[in-house]
C-alpha cells in the first residue's frame, strides 16, 4: 500500500471513528437522557393524571352533590316516592354521566337502582364510601364487571341525612383519550384491576395506547412503580404504575402509564439522518483533502524516489522539487549526494581505467578501447612495448625510480601512440594503431625505438631503457582485444629474447596457441586407448654392417591433423606433465617388442628415449625391471636414451635413478651429445655406455673439415672413455663411409632407413639378410 | 310478673320518697374527648311500662305528663341561622317561627313526626304549628342550605339537651333504675341514640353517667366550600 493510500485511509479512519465513537456516545446520552427525562416526566404526568381523576371525580361529586340539593328530590326521597326517586335519579344520572344511580337510606341499604343491579334493601356493597359520604361526598374508583368506574357517593341532607345518592360514571377508553387530548398526558395509558389470581386486567386504555400492564406488572412490583424501563411489542418503554383511589370493597385499580423511547428518540431520527449526511460530506472531504495532502507529500517522495533510481542506473541528474520545506531540503540534498557520487564515480572510473603512474589507461581499460576499435572486423595494429632492464631496475633502484622512469617512458611514447596508448603491465606499455598495417606498425615502432633510445636520467642517475617492441595485426593475427595483446606480447617475447628489437607476431612460432591445449587432451586420450605408435629406426653397426639396434620413436597419428611430429607433442607433454606416461607408454612399447624381437631370435636393441622429468620418478627403474621380467627381455636388449640437457638439470637425483638403471644392466646413452654444455668431468661420473653425435656435426659432416675433425674427436675420445658412439642424421653414403673410416660404431640416418613400424622393419631386416646373403 | 313490677314501682317510691334528692349528671365527651354540646339526654325510670323503642329520638312517651301545660315555643332565623339549634317539646307544645333575617326563608320539614313547608317573608312569623306526635322533626330552609334546627318531641319525664360544658344535670331524682337514652344530631345513622342503665340512689350525691360519643361533622358545616376538603 503506497504512502498516499495509507495516508487517506488513517484520515478517513480516524475521522470514521471519532465520528462513530461521537455518534454511539450521543446516541446514548441522548437515550440515557430521554429515559430519564421521560422517566421524570412519567413521575409528573403519574402525578397529574392521578390528580387529574380526582379532580374529575370531585367534579362529579359536586355534580352530584347538586343533585342531591334538588328540593323535589329531597321530598321524594324523604317522603319515600319510589317512581319519582328512580326517574329523577336516572334523569340527574345523564346530566353527570353516570350509568348508574342509586338512592342508599341513610344506613346504606339500597333503595333504588336504576340499572337493577342490586336489589332493594341490600346493603351497599361500598361501605366505605357511604361511611365516608357521612362526612362529604365520597368518591372512589370501582372495578366493575371489567370496567372502571368512579362511584360517587354523596348524602342527602333534607335537611338532616334522608339518604345517599351513588353515582356511578365510567372511566372508559374515551374518557382517557379526552384527558389526553386536554392534558400533556403520556400517550400510553392503561387502568388495571387486579383479578381473584393476583394478575393485572386491563380495564380501560388510552387512544393508541400500547398495552403495558402485563409486561410491567408481570414483574410484581410494589405499587407505586418507579418509571421502569421495559421492553413490549419490541419496542422499549418508560413505564410506571400508579394506584388509584379505590375502594375498599373494589379490586384496587391502576393506572399504568408508558412513554414510547423510540417515540422520544423520534425527533432525533432527523438529527441522525442530517449526521449521517454530514459525516459522509465530512468524509468526502476528508478524503479529498486526506488524498490531497498525501499527494503533496508523497509526490516528491515519490520523485526521491524515482530520482533514487536514477542515480542507481547513473543518471546522476538532480530531483527537481521546488519546495521550501523538509522535501524540498530533502531534494537539494538528494541533488548533492548525487553530485558528490558523480564526482567519485568519475574519479573512481578514472583510476579504474588509468595506471596511477602514467596517467595512461591501464591494461583492463586498453582491452576494453581496442576491444572497442576492432569491432566490426576493422584493422589494426598493437604495439606491445617492452623495457628489459624494468626488473633489474626495480630491484637495484626500488620502485620510486622505476615509478618515475615508467612515468617518463609514458610521456615519450604517448605523443606518439596517437590512436591509443596505455600501459599494458608494469614493464609492457602498449600503442594500438588503428587502421595501420605491418608497414605503417613497424616505422611507428621504429619511431618508438627512438624516443625510447634515449636514458632516462636523473640527478646522477641514467639508465638505458633497453626497449623491444612486438607487433600483432588485426584481423590477420587475432579479432579480439584479447587476442591481439597476447599475440603481441608473444611478438616482444621474442623480440626481447632476440637481436631485433621490433617482431612482428609469427603464428608459426608461437608456443602457445590455443590449440596446444586440445592437444594435450587429445594426446592424453591417446595414451589412454593406446593410439600411439612406437616406430624403430634401424641402427646400423658400421664394423659388422650389420642392424643390430633400432631407436624406439614416438609416432602419434592424430584422427583430425594427420601425423604429428614429436618435436610437437613431447614439448607439451612435458610442459603438461604427461611426458611420464608417454615415456611408460614408450618403454612399455619398446620392451614389448625387444621381447618379441629376442624370441624371434632377432639381436636388435631397443633405445628408448627419456626425458629430463623421468629422471625424477625414482619408481622408473623398478617399472623397467618389471617390464623386462613381464617380457622376458635381457637388459643388454634395452639401450636407455637421454639428453645431454636432462643429466645436467638435476645432476644427483639424475645419477641416483641412472645408476640404479644401469645397475640392472641396462646400457645409457647421452643423446645430442655436442650441443649441449655437459662437462666431461662430469660425464665421466654417469654409468653411460654410448655417446650419441648430434646430427648437426654429421649432416654436413663431408664439407665441413670442422665437423670431420670434431667427429673424429668424439669417436677417438669416446673409444678412449670406453663407449660407444654412434651418429645421427646419416643421409647419405659419403658420410656413412667417412664414419666408417673415422672408427664410428654405429650410424643412424635415413640413409639407412627411417623409422617404421615393427612389422616394416622385421620386414626391412629380412630384405637386407637377403641382399647380404 | 305484673306483680313484680308493681313491687319494683313500689320500692322505687317509696325509697325515693324519703331522700328526694337523687342527682345524676351526664357527662358527653365526643371521640376526640371533647364535651358534646347540642346532645339531648332523656331519663325513663325503668320500672315504668315503656312502648317499644322506635323512631328517631323518639322515647315512646307521647302523652304528656298530666301536670304538664302546652307551651309555644319561638324559633328564630337570624343571620341565616335557626335559633336555637335544638329545641324540645312535649307532645302537644307548638312552634313559631320567626324570621329576623332581611332574606326570605323557605321553612320546611319532610320528618314523620311533622312535615310542613311555608315561606317566611323578612319579619314575619308563622303561625304555631301543634307537634303533636313525639320524634325528632328536622328543619331546614329550602333557600339555605346550610340552616337546620332540630325540634326534639318527647313524652319523657326528663329530658334536658347539654349546654357547651357536655354536661347536663337532673336533680331530685327518686331512687331507682333508669335508662338514659342521649340523641345527638351528629351520631350515625345506623345509631341515633344511645342508652345506658344506670340506678339512681338517694344517698348518693352524684350520679355520673359518661357517654362517648362517636359524632360525624356538623351538617351545617358541610356546605362552607372553605371547609369542606374534596
Amino acid at each position: 500500500m503506497s504512502f498516499r493510500a495509507r495516508l487517506a485511509l488513517f484520515f478517513v479512519a480516524t475521522l470514521i471513528a471519532v465520528q462513530a465513537l461521537t455518534a454511539v456516545l450521543v446516541y446514548q446520552v441522548t437515550r440515557h437522557e430521554l429515559i430519564r427525562e421521560g422517566q421524570r416526566q412519567l413521575g409528573v404526568a403519574a402525578t397529574a393524571f392521578s390528580r387529574q381523576l380526582d379532580d374529575i371525580s370531585g367534579r362529579v361529586a359536586d355534580s352530584v352533590q347538586m343533585l342531591a340539593l334538588d328540593y323535589a328530590l329531597r321530598s321524594a326521597i324523604a317522603q319515600h316516592d319510589q317512581a319519582t326517586m328512580q326517574s329523577a335519579l336516572a334523569n340527574h344520572g345523564r346530566r353527570v354521566g353516570a350509568t348508574q344511580m342509586l338512592l342508599l337510606d341513610p344506613e346504606g341499604r339500597v333503595e333504588v337502582d336504576t340499572l337493577g343491579a342490586y336489589a332493594r334493601g341490600t346493603r351497599f356493597p361500598y361501605s366505605d364510601l357511604v361511611n365516608r359520604a357521612y362526612t362529604q361526598p365520597a368518591a372512589a374508583v370501582v372495578a366493575w364487571r371489567d370496567h372502571a368506574y368512579w362511584m360517587v357517593v354523596v348524602p342527602v341532607f333534607a335537611p338532616n341525612l334522608v339518604g345517599l345518592i351513588a353515582a356511578s360514571i365510567p372511566i372508559d377508553d374515551g374518557l382517557l383519550a379526552r384527558l389526553q387530548a386536554q392534558s400533556t398526558l403520556p400517550r400510553n395509558i392503561e387502568l388495571a384491576a387486579r383479578e381473584r389470581d393476583g394478575t393485572w386486567k386491563t380495564m380501560a386504555r388510552g387512544h393508541e395506547s400500547v398495552a403495558l400492564t402485563m409486561p410491567l406488572m408481570s414483574r410484581k412490583p410494589s405499587l407505586p412503580t418507579p418509571p421502569m424501563l421495559l421492553e413490549a411489542h419490541g419496542r422499549e418503554f418508560v413505564a410506571q404504575a400508579v394506584a388509584l383511589d379505590h375502594s375498599r370493597a373494589s379490586a384496587p385499580v391502576i393506572a399504568v402509564l408508558g412513554y414510547s423511547v423510540d417515540q422520544a428518540l423520534s425527533p432525533y431520527r432527523t438529527v441522525a439522518v442530517a449526521w449521517a449526511a454530514l459525516l459522509a460530506l465530512g468524509l468526502a472531504i476528508g478524503l479529498v483533502g486526506a488524498w490531497l495532502i498525501a499527494r503533496g507529500v508523497s509526490r516528491p517522495v515519490e520523485q526521491l524516489a524515482a530520482s533514487a533510481q536514477r542515480i542507481e542506473a547513473g543518471d546522476y541528474s538532480p530531483p527537481q522539487i521546488a519546495r521550501g520545506d523538509e522535501l524540498g531540503q530533502l531534494s537539494s540534498a538528494f541533488a548533492r549526494m548525487a553530485e558528490a557520487i558523480r564526482e567519485r564515480e568519475a574519479r573512481i572510473t578514472h583510476q579504474a581505467g588509468h595506471d596511477q603512474v602514467t596517467g595512461l589507461p591501464n591494461r583492463i581499460n586498453a582491452e576494453a578501447a581496442i576491444q572497442r576499435e576492432l569491432e566490426g572486423g576493422h584493422s589494426a595494429a598493437l604495439l606491445m612495448i617492452g623495457l628489459a632492464r624494468v626488473p633489474e631496475i626495480i630491484k637495484t633502484m626500488g620502485h620510486a625510480v622505476c615509478d618515475r622512469l615508467m612515468r617518463d617512458a609514458g610521456a615519450r611514447i604517448a605523443p606518439i601512440g596517437k590512436g591509443l596508448a596505455a600501459r599494458a603491465t608494469d614493464m609492457q606499455f602498449a600503442v594500438l594503431l588503428p587502421g595501420a598495417g605491418r608497414q605503417d606498425a613497424i616505422a611507428t615502432g621504429f619511431r618508438l625505438l627512438d624516443a625510447l633510445a634515449e636514458p632516462y636520467r636523473e640527478a646522477d642517475l641514467t639508465l638505458d631503457l633497453s626497449p623491444a617492441i612486438g607487433i600483432a595485426l588485426a584481423p590477420v593475427h587475432a579479432t579480439g582485444a584479447n587476442g591481439l595483446m597476447r599475440r603481441a606480447e608473444i611478438a616482444l617475447l621474442s623480440a626481447l629474447g632476440s637481436e631485433e628489437p621490433i617482431t612482428v607476431y609469427e603464428a608459426a612460432t608461437d608456443p602457445h596457441r590455443p590449440e596446444r591445449l586440445s592437444l594435450m587432451g587429445d594426446l592424453r586420450e591417446a595414451l589412454d586407448h593406446d593410439r600411439l605408435e612406437l616406430h624403430y629406426q634401424p641402427k646400423l653397426h658400421l664394423a659388422s654392417g650389420r642392424i643390430d639396434g633400432a631407436e624406439g620413436l614416438v609416432r602419434w597419428p592424430h584422427p583430425r591433423l594427420g601425423s604429428i611430429p614429436p618435436d610437437d607433442f613431447i614439448p607439451l607433454a612435458e610442459e603438461t606433465g604427461n611426458i611420464r606416461r608417454l615415456t611408460r607408454w614408450a618403454l612399455a612399447a619398446g620392451i614389448a617388442q625387444a621381447g618379441r624381437w629376442s624370441a624371434a631370435a632377432r639381436d636388435i636393441r631397443v633405445s628408448i628415449n627419456l626425458s629430463a622429468r623421468d629422471l625424477d620418478d625414482t619408481e622408473l627403474p623398478r617399472r623397467v625391471a618389471e617390464l623386462l621380467a613381464l617380457h622376458a627381455v635381457a637388459p643388454q636388449c634395452i639401450a636407455l636414451e637421454i639428453t645431454e640437457g636432462a643429466i645436467m638439470d638435476k645432476p644427483d637425483a639424475a645419477v641416483a635413478v641412472l645408476r640404479r638403471l644401469t645397475d640392472q644392466g641396462i646400457d645409457l646413452a647421452i643423446d645430442d651429445f655436442g650441443v649441449g654444455h655437459s662437462s666431461l668431468a662430469y660425464l665421466r661420473r654417469l654409468p653411460v655406455r654410448e655417446l650419441k653425435i648430434d646430427k648437426s656435426f654429421i649432416l654436413h659432416l663431408t664439407e665441413q673439415r670442422a665437423d670431420q675433425t670434431i667427429v673424429r674427436s668424439i669417436v677417438e675420445l669416446g673409444h678412449h672413455l670406453g663407449y660407444r658412439v654412434t651418429a645421427e642424421g646419416v643421409e647419405n653414403t659419403r658420410v656413412l663411409r667417412q664414419l666408417a673410416e673415422m672408427g664410428c660404431d654405429h650410424a643412424q640416418g635415413f640413409h639407412i632407413a627411417k623409422a617404421m613400424p615393427a612389422p616394416a622393419f622385421d620386414e626391412f631386416l629380412s630384405r637386407r639378410e637377403a641382399l647380404h646373403a | 310478673m305484673r306483680t313484680v313490677q308493681w313491687l319494683t314501682l313500689f320500692l322505687a317510691l317509696i325509697s325515693a320518697a324519703p331522700a328526694g334528692a337523687g342527682v345524676l349528671e351526664v357527662s358527653l365527651l365526643d371521640q376526640h374527648g371533647k364535651p358534646v354540646a347540642d346532645a339531648v339526654v332523656t331519663l325513663l325510670p325503668q320500672n315504668k311500662p315503656s312502648p317499644s323503642r322506635g323512631g328517631l329520638g323518639g322515647d315512646g312517651v307521647d302523652a304528656p305528663s298530666p301536670a304538664h301545660a302546652t307551651t309555644v315555643k319561638v324559633i328564630d332565623q337570624k343571620n341565616l341561622t335557626f335559633i336555637p339549634y335544638i329545641e324540645i317539646f312535649r307532645p302537644g307544645d307548638s312552634v313559631v317561627f320567626r324570621n329576623s333575617d332581611g332574606t326570605r326563608h323557605h321553612v320546611y320539614s319532610f320528618s314523620p313526626a311533622k312535615a310542613f313547608e311555608f315561606v317566611l317573608a323578612p319579619g314575619e312569623s308563622s303561625a304555631p304549628l301543634v307537634l303533636d306526635k313525639t320524634g325528632v322533626i328536622a328543619v331546614g330552609c329550602n333557600i339555605h342550605d346550610q340552616m337546620i334546627a332540630y325540634l326534639y318531641v318527647s313524652g319523657a319525664p326528663w329530658i334536658a339537651h347539654s349546654g357547651a360544658n357536655g354536661t347536663v344535670k337532673f336533680r331530685d331524682l327518686p331512687a331507682g333504675a333508669y335508662t338514659v337514652r342521649v340523641w345527638q344530631p351528629r351520631l350515625r345513622p345506623s345509631q341515633p341514640d344511645l342508652a345506658q342503665s344506670v340506678t339512681v340512689v338517694g344517698a348518693t350525691p352524684v350520679q355520673t353517667v359518661k357517654f362517648d360519643l362517636p359524632l360525624l361533622p356538623d351538617p351545617r358545616l358541610q356546605f362552607d366550600r372553605e371547609h369542606t376538603s374534596y
